[in-house]
């Protein structure tokens, strides 16, 4: 086990050799690349994505997973800016779209934590169900015409150049380090994801962590949802549509056990940067974004291949080694 | 008494290290057919590495095997079958939903693509037969007794001309009257001349069965004796290093006050009307065979499967318990017997898994771990249970089973139970770990606690308890005083016979 938690440390430590060889080739394709407002930009192109990635991180390490969070995010957005053009007052489509999401995470959270069902299931329906509410709010239009402020909000620098989602960002990310690594709640997390028997045996209440990760998640993918209308400025029935598995690669790049268990904020936070910094080079290449995705879906294969790998490589060598002279007495039995 | 035969599988200086563990140091062993060898060893002693080294699952650093004298290699289980070395684990291996023939010749690759079924069964039939076991082969796997499911693996065996065959702990979850049958079955096997290696932590059955007994300890071969030349006690000191007792005295605590009181509890199909009293400092052992229900009475006991009927009263409070957290809250912790599914995380820490159930203790204002406080809890367990560890933060993965048990101990301690359950607390663990934790309990009933032991291993229970209540299928067959029970007592109301001396003072 030893190994495992080893090479987990030297995974993270591998995510940053990389990000750095990224950055200087990145530099040393475009001067501009290093300047502030570039890296602004790269964050603010999936920023919502990003902030979603911090709570799916939490789901997974608990052995479980959301698929639903794109669709929860296109549901918000599309209530919100029905309602927005439907006359009803901004405030009160926020709060509607806001408590949406929890709702929607909730629903999630019932079926899986106190009905038993698995979450592969579950969130695949709502997935689906979710997405559906959003194009029966939507039809094929697009509604735009959010107040000034709001639209401001989304697409302009709040405290110097950073804009009001970046902010959040990091908010959120230190919140989840704390949270994850540091609290109790953390501590249940790591530990159902493990063993959620040894868990139940041990007095802890399984159901209700579940319920909290489910609707936690729900109310994170609605509030990315808003942060995406705010930044578009006009929202369609597709809005965020397959973000799911953008959201999911960079958790698992991070080094997160797609069984549970394992993996770390920081991992996830590295990953990020890599698949940003990445996009961004292959722009600068000018790659087109189909070919990005495609990179991006081979470097997670990687991912889950390059510690097997290492394990295979180890182990050809020992069995080398076996084959050749051991030093030993050869000694004849007969 | 078997000196002028060859071995049929020599191993010679065989070595394996995992990172820092010298898990096997230059062991040598012939086997020889028709012959049962015991191996035996604390845990840790490398019996398990061996094996899977034999059965191709491990590579071994250095050294040599030889089948009838040529060097082989086997370098996974397909091929150690193709060598006929089969080997039967503690927990049978059976596909659930298959039938036993279909069990029995699940690894066949020979019979085409077209399943004869006639001929399976036929053939089936045939080798069970050859076993003297009678057992339907079209009935499923599931459902079979451990102890049937045990006799369809060495079906298996046969049914690829095992020469060689392996049995890990075989004995280990069966109940008394299983291990006679299995050990008939045994003898069968090597008057038919198969060579037996059979691993085992319970000294008598080791004497019973084995023609020949090796010792190993700290991976290395430390003796090999024909077992009618050699004693119970010298085993044990070659097995320790040093010198135990092998049978735990219990002193007399003094009973306080009735602290669990359990009245007609019961659950329906699986156990009912259930009686008990255990008071403070006092051990009341749970004995029974296989199927007999103790367990489920403890899992009701600490809220997991809640009973549907009957009182629990923790003293002098009646008590609802409907999960562990209301069980744990009001003072009853339960001991898995399962300490790899059910008892501990094992990739977290030691520190981490003894303050699993009361980490709220160590959580400040803002609900963060102290890890501190939480380290220095879980160093002064290690040392008092003495915990073989490099440190509290050392995944519990890393340890031997007797110290996985002293970890889980520890976190049903530290919970400060008024009653605690121990379901087979020393399942598994070598001789000194088993020593040790018997000496624990006792100590901890002097100190006021009340007790139950949940065991399999009936002189242990009779000699770590003040009382032991019997089951038989669910039923409370009697409780019985420390000096009216016998094992031949406690086993005849196990197996439910009729008898006189049913006493105690169940109504």
């Amino acid at each position: 086990m030893s190994r495992i938690v080893r090479s987990l440390k030297s995974w993270e430590g591998f995510l940053l050799a990389v990000l750095v060889i990224i950055v200087i080739f990145n530099s040393s394709l475009a001067p501009e690349y290093l300047q502030i407002n570039n890296w602004i930009n790269l964050f603010q192109l999936s920023i919502e994505k990003i902030i979603v990635a911090l709570i799916m991180a939490f789901i997974i390490i608990n052995a479980e997973i959301d698929l639903s969070v794109a669709s929860t995010m296109g549901l918000t957005a599309a209530v919100l800016a029905w309602m927005n053009h439907a006359g009803y007052p901004f405030g009160l489509a926020l709060v509607v779209a806001l408590g949406l999401g929890v709702l929607a995470g909730l629903f999630n959270g019932f079926w899986i934590a106190y009905v038993g069902l698995p979450s592969l299931v579950v969130t695949l329906a709502t997935m689906i169900m979710y997405r559906g509410g959003a194009r029966v709010f939507m039809e094929d239009k697009s509604f735009g015409d959010f107040p000034e402020w709001f639209n401001h909000l989304g697409q302009q620098a709040m405290i110097g150049p950073l804009p009001f989602a970046l902010i959040l960002f990091f908010l959120l990310a230190i919140l989840a380090i704390i949270v994850l690594q540091y609290s109790g709640f953390g501590r249940y997390v790591y530990v159902i994801g493990n063993n959620q028997e040894v868990a139940r045996y041990s007095g802890i209440n399984v159901r209700r962590i579940k319920l909290i990760l489910f609707t936690l998640s729900g109310a994170v993918a609605g509030l990315a949802g808003i942060l995406f209308a705010a930044r578009l400025g006009a929202v369609r029935g597709d809005t965020a549509l397959g973000f799911e598995l953008d959201i999911i690669t960079m958790v698992l790049l991070g080094g997160v056990s797609i069984f549970g268990g394992s993996g770390t904020i920081y991992g996830v936070l590295l990953s990020i940067l890599i698949v940003l910094n990445m996009r961004n080079g292959m722009s600068l290449l000018n790659l087109t974004g189909h070919l990005q995705t495609g990179v991006i879906g081979i470097l997670l294969i990687l991912s889950v291949l390059l510690p097997n790998l290492a394990q295979w490589l180890r182990n050809a060598w020992q069995r080398r080694r076996m084959a050749a002279p051991t030093g030993k007495p050869f000694v004849d039995s007969r | 008494m078997k000196s002028n035969m060859k071995p049929i599988m020599t191993l010679r200086h065989i070595s394996k290290r995992f990172g820092a563990t010298q898990a096997l140091d230059d062991v040598s062993l012939d086997i020889y057919p028709g012959e049962v060898q015991a191996l035996i060893g604390e845990n840790g002693a490398g019996k398990s590495t061996l094996i899977k080294i034999m059965t191709g699952i491990y590579q071994p650093d250095g050294g040599e095997m030889r089948l009838d004298g040529r060097v082989i290699r086997v370098r996974n289980s397909q091929e150690a079958q193709g060598y006929g070395i089969a080997a039967i684990y503690q927990e049978p291996m059976v596909f659930p939903d298959l039938n036993v023939a279909e069990n029995i010749f699940i690894s066949h690759r020979n019979f085409g693509p077209i399943v004869r079924w006639k001929q399976m069964y036929r053939r089936a039939e045939a080798i069970l037969g050859q076993l003297d076991v009678r057992l339907d082969v079209r009935q499923p796997a599931r459902g079979l007794t451990l102890a049937a499911q045990q006799v369809v693996e060495i079906a298996k065996a046969i049914s690829l001309d095992a020469r060689v065959l392996i049995m890990d702990e075989p004995t280990a979850s069966l109940s008394a009257h299983e291990v006679h049958q299995l050990f008939q079955l045994v003898d069968r096997l090597r008057n038919k001349g198969v060579a037996i290696l059979f691993i085992g932590h319970r000294l008598e059955e080791v004497f019973e069965i084995a023609d020949r007994i090796t010792v190993l300890r700290d991976g290395k071969h430390i003796a090999t004796h024909l077992s009618h030349e050699v004693t119970t006690e010298q085993v044990i000191r070659e097995m320790v290093g040093r010198e135990v007792h092998e049978f735990f005295s219990k002193t007399s605590a003094q009973w306080g006050e009735v602290a669990l009181e359990v009245k007609g509890l019961s659950k329906e199909g699986v156990f009912a009307d259930i009686h008990f009293e255990v008071r403070r400092g006092e051990v009341l052992g749970f004995a029974g065979l296989v199927g007999s229900r103790r367990t489920d009475v403890g899992l009701a006991l600490f809220g997991i499967e809640p009973a549907d009927r009957g009182r629990i009263i923790l003293e002098g409070r009646e008590l609802q318990i409907r999960s562990p957290k209301q069980a744990l809250e009001a003072g009853i912790a339960y001991m898995s017997e399962d300490r790899r599914q059910l008892g501990l995380v094992l990739p977290m820490s030691i520190a981490t898994n003894i303050t699993l159930p009361t980490l709220k203790r160590y959580l400040n204002g803002l609900g963060l771990v102290r890890r501190q406080k939480e380290k220095s809890v879980a160093e002064k367990f290690r040392e008092r249970l003495s915990i073989r560890a490099p440190s509290v933060e050392t995944p519990v993965a890393q340890l031997s089973g007797g110290n996985q048990q002293k970890v889980m101990l520890a976190k049903w301690l530290n919970a400060g139970p008024k009653v605690l359950i121990l379901d087979e607390p020393t399942r598994g663990i070598d001789v000194g770990a088993k020593a040790e934790v018997h000496q624990l309990v006792d100590e901890l009933a002097e100190q006021g606690l009340a007790i139950i032991v949940i065991s399999s291993d009936l002189p242990e229970v009779l000699s770590m308890s003040d009382r032991v209540l019997v089951m038989r299928e669910g039923r409370q067959m009697g409780i019985f005083h420390r000096d009216q029970a016998t094992q031949e007592i406690i086993m005849t109301a196990a197996m439910g016979q009729p008898q006189t001396v049913l006493e105690g003072d169940h109504e």
